[in-house]
């Protein structure tokens, strides 16, 4: 099993949705059974009978949840108001990225087996945490100084970060997404903020990575 | 087995797998449809993964065909990329079964699948590489620009077809082609590509 960082405590219940995550990782949903993933946590399907209610859907859902909540931590938590409002913003992305980089198997569910392999619920939720992401990007339209991108640009910037993640994850590269931050910072800004905006920021993205000190 | 049998057993067992799934997908209704025996089937495929696989292959091929046969033309970089991205769109908007099995279903049944889609997905990036021309701050970019590009093409697609809404998409053409562009472009010069191709539809 991958090493965790501290995305979840190591209770019975997060135990499982690990377990489940690590075997949609490796051979998907459809062929994870629920025996499948009571052993890889080391705990007899009777304690994921009585968290789970037996129901596998149940777990992943929880899973999909916990990363969810992980993520909008990091976000929240990259804010400061001693930071400019960018800082601030290339700081969620890179925590994010930290936050994926630290559990492969979860950055999987997350981006690739919940839009891909999952029973409609997970598809859904998947669906929901897209929504959230592309209205966060939304906002950047305030700072735009044009009128004219169309309805979908924040959907097409969220997909153009969404692509990168997935190859490193199917890859299996997870933890080197952290050096891709400018790429990201890129993604995200340039459709709003315009390339010349977005390039000083992509440089800013990479003082970040070298370890400059920003003043 | 001849070649159009071929073809036409591939065409059919995508459309069992988005109709039916991949557990209750089975390749015996394509055979019927394509004229194929039993011994014609197991002398080419191990099973219905190995048919699967071949199929998905196929329809990658037809699809980036479709949309980069006009790549080698004098046009400039923006006119093709449009012309090629029409073409596509309207292909999936004429085979919306299809798309949905192209990128849901065949992806979705396990990691090796969705691994084959990344791939796919791969095929795009070669006809990217000229936008960093066209950029005018080309060694400034990020490394993954034309991911980016194909990424943002992909995700507005993938989330029509999964809606059911295949049928919008020629009309989406402009827009998707913006989020195509403005990796290179910026968001001016890309909203000015993305007029002309609505001028142009």
């Amino acid at each position: 099993m991958e090493a965790r960082a501290d995305l979840l405590r190591p209770g019975k219940r997060e135990r499982l949705m690990v377990a489940m995550a690590a075997l949609c990782a490796e051979r998907g949903y459809q062929e994870t059974s629920v025996e499948d993933v009571a052993a890889r946590a080391g705990l007899p399907v009777e304690d994921f009978d009585a968290l789970f209610g037996g129901d596998r859907e149940r777990c992943v859902l929880a899973a999909l949840n916990a990363i969810t909540g992980e993520t909008m931590t990091a976000i929240a938590s990259s804010y400061s108001p001693d930071r400019s409002e960018w800082d601030s913003y290339m700081l969620g992305i890179k925590a994010i990225l930290e936050l994926m980089a630290a559990n492969p198997s979860f950055a999987h569910l997350a981006y690739v087996s919940s839009r891909q392999m999952g029973p409609p619920a997970v598809s859904d939720a998947h669906h929901a945490a897209i929504k959230v992401v592309t209205a966060m990007l939304e906002r950047l339209w305030d700072y735009s100084n044009s009128e004219t991108q169309p309805a979908t640009t924040a959907r097409g910037a969220l997909g153009a970060a969404e692509a990168v993640v997935r190859r490193e994850v199917v890859a299996r590269r997870t933890e080197q997404l952290p050096r891709l931050l400018p790429d990201f910072v890129y993604a995200a800004t340039v459709p709003f903020l315009g390339q010349e905006e977005a390039l000083r920021l992509v440089r800013r993205a990479r003082e970040l990575l070298a370890g400059t000190p920003w003043v | 087995m001849e070649k159009a049998q071929r073809e036409q057993l591939f065409w059919a067992l995508m459309a069992e797998l988005a109709e039916k799934g991949y557990r209750d997908a089975s390749v015996e209704g394509p055979m019927a449809a394509a004229g194929v025996s039993t011994a014609e089937f197991e002398a080419e495929f191990k099973d219905k993964d190995a048919c699967l696989f071949a199929a998905y292959d196929h329809m990658t091929e037809l699809a980036l065909n479709t949309a980069t046969s006009d790549c080698e033309s004098g046009r400039e970089w923006p006119e093709r990329l449009r012309d090629g991205l029409k073409k596509l769109l309207e292909a999936i908007a004429a085979e919306p079964e299809l798309a949905r099995a192209m990128t849901r279903s065949f992806p979705g049944i396990r990691p090796a699948t969705y691994e084959c889609y990344v791939e796919l997905l791969a095929r795009f990036l070669p006809y990217m590489e000229e936008g960093r021309k066209y950029s005018g701050v080309d060694e400034e970019l990020p490394g993954e620009v034309e991911l980016l590009a194909v990424g943002a093409a992909e995700a507005i697609i993938f989330s029509e077809v999964d809606a059911g809404r295949a049928e919008r998409l020629p009309q989406m053409m402009p827009e998707i082609l913006f989020s195509v562009l403005v990796p290179f472009m910026g968001p001016d010069r890309a909203a000015d590509e993305m007029r002309s191709a609505s001028a142009a539809l």
